[in-house]
């Protein structure tokens, strides 16, 4: 059994107090973990993954996070997050700034060994060729690619992401998905990503949660 | 429309008509108001004095395009220094205190006071700073640049912590989960992604100098306005609409540069990039004429 990265404490996640989405959340995701959140639209889903990234606090029970504050999480938003306005270099190059100190300048250069960390997950992903085009030019599933690439070159322990599926093919959902499986056998992290293709889910998941009549229920460990 | 918002936008017009009439108060004061006008502009304005275009006779001019030693040039070369100098630095100053009153990337606590600098530093018009600087620095270029410098933080920092707070939440979202410092979330993630509006602001503010430069020199503080002010106390308002008219040309020809420049930036491979056409045609006639380079859809679609 790998080393437990984050735990849910009891945790009530929503936004309105009186109306949470989800109660009695009390679950750990251990290292090595591929989950995937299951339920229909609407039910609390990326609420529940905003919470454990620490962007909505918990109504109730506390997320007790085992991973750096600084580069520990890594966040895909169904939105992606990228920077449009910014080259695809510059949005991979941002997950492995935080793999520095917080103090190493904003508007130097990443050191060497970081960029080539960069470059690698952009070979990766097949996204090598587009690295000096801005973000904004390209199609939704060359960005999803960026995206996962920014995410890989982190390297963070924990990756949450939203949808991140969406809009790829075949052939791009392989290469994603091995990509970042590899990336997190080698980390020896966890993911946790939220996908409405139940059987794409469960082809590539190790545990399910499915949120059903506000709570969340454990479906598939293995 | 429907019924409310037939009866609020009629409750609007008719709150603006009794307000205009109750200051108008006596309309009486307006009669013959429009004949007085044309024999002020028939003796004193029209036709504009171009002498302002020809080298004064002292200092002697040793300039090989006499021009160059003319009123007009001489106030609005100095002008476009003021206004260019302090669009720079009110930028440069602007650009760290816009970030810390924008609310989505710096708490409330640091927020209101940076927003109350940029208040305070608005709410006093330029010309109330220009005599300020006149009576510390005396007359001269110097009080117009800080006149337009100050007034420039206030007025573009606040367009500029509206563009910020204007940003996509995803970008921001992704980078305090991954951990990133508030510097490195503004310097990395909101200046560039509010990047073309920072840029059209800068624009903006510059052509917007220029035009102040004629009502700083009023109270002293240099550029072609120093002329005006001379020539209105002189009582040669025939001189003050030609320079008023230059200026007006330049501002034009500023407003084109400004243009093209934006475009320019934009050429970096933007789907909707600027051209003359767009300038002049509604923008669904212009995007029909440049199409997408890539064949992909933007960020905006995919979302």
């Amino acid at each position: 059994m790998g080393e437990p990265l984050v735990h849910l404490h009891d945790v009530a996640v929503g936004y309105d107090p009186e109306h949470p989405l989800i109660v009695d959340v009390d679950v750990e995701i251990i290292a090595g973990d591929v989950i995937a959140v299951l339920g229909p639209s609407g039910i609390g889903k990326t609420t529940l993954l905003r919470t454990i990234a620490g962007l909505v606090r918990p109504l109730d029970g506390h997320v007790e996070l085992g991973v750096a504050p600084r580069g520990g999480v890594g966040y895909i938003p169904q939105r992606l997050g990228l920077v449009s306005n910014l080259s695809v270099q510059a949005n991979v190059e941002m997950g492995v700034r935080v793999g520095l100190s917080r103090w190493y300048p904003p508007f130097v250069a990443v050191p060497k060994t970081q960029q080539r960390y960069a470059e690698r997950a952009m070979e990766d992903l097949g996204i090598a060729h587009l690295a000096d085009h801005p973000v904004r030019i390209l199609s939704g599933g060359q960005q999803r690619r960026v995206a996962t690439a920014k995410t890989v070159a982190q390297r963070p322990k924990l990756v949450l992401a939203d949808e991140f599926l969406g809009e790829l093919d075949d052939d791009n959902v392989d290469i994603v998905m091995r990509t970042v499986r590899t990336a997190i056998e080698a980390q020896n992290s966890a993911m946790v990503m939220v996908e409405h293709h139940e059987a794409l889910a469960k082809q590539v998941a190790n545990r399910i949660w499915r949120i059903q009549d506000g709570r969340l229920v454990e479906e598939l460990s293995r | 429309m429907n019924r409310n918002t037939a009866v609020g936008v009629g409750g609007l017009a008719l709150l603006t008509v009794y307000l205009f009439f109750d200051l108008v108060g006596d309309w009486g004061r307006m009669a013959g108001g429009v004949d007085n006008l044309l024999v002020f502009i028939r003796e004193s304005l029209w036709p504009p004095n171009w002498t302002v275009l020809e080298a004064q006779s002292y200092p002697v001019c040793e300039a090989r395009f006499e021009f160059t030693c003319s009123v007009a040039w001489l106030g609005m070369v100095e002008t476009l220094k003021i206004a260019f100098v302090a669009t720079m630095l009110g930028f440069v100053i602007a650009l760290p205190i816009s970030v810390l009153a924008a609310g989505n990337l710096s708490p409330m606590a640091m927020a209101v006071p940076a927003r109350v600098v940029l208040a305070g530093m608005r709410s006093l018009p330029s010309i109330i700073w220009a005599v300020l600087f006149v009576i510390v620095f005396s007359i001269g270029t110097l009080a117009g640049i800080f006149a337009m410098t100050f007034y420039t933080v206030g007025y573009l920092g606040k367009l500029q912590f509206e563009s910020m707070e204007g940003i996509k939440n995803a970008p921001l979202e992704s980078a305090k989960a991954m951990g990133m410092t508030r510097l490195e979330t503004a310097w990395l993630v909101a200046i560039p992604e509010s990047a073309n509006q920072l840029l059209s602001h800068l624009l903006f503010m510059f052509e917007y100098n220029v035009r102040h430069g004629t009502v700083i020199g009023l109270v002293g503080a240099g550029g072609v306005g120093l002329y005006i002010n001379t020539y209105l106390k002189l009582g040669q308002y025939d001189k003050v609409v030609a320079l008023l008219i230059v200026v007006f040309l330049v501002v034009l020809v500023i407003d084109f540069i400004s243009m093209a420049l934006r475009s320019a930036v934009n050429e970096a491979g933007d789907v909707e990039r600027p051209s003359w056409s767009s300038i002049f045609l509604p923008a669904s006639i212009a995007s029909a004429q440049h199409p997408t380079p890539m064949g992909g859809n933007t960020s905006e679609e995919s979302e």
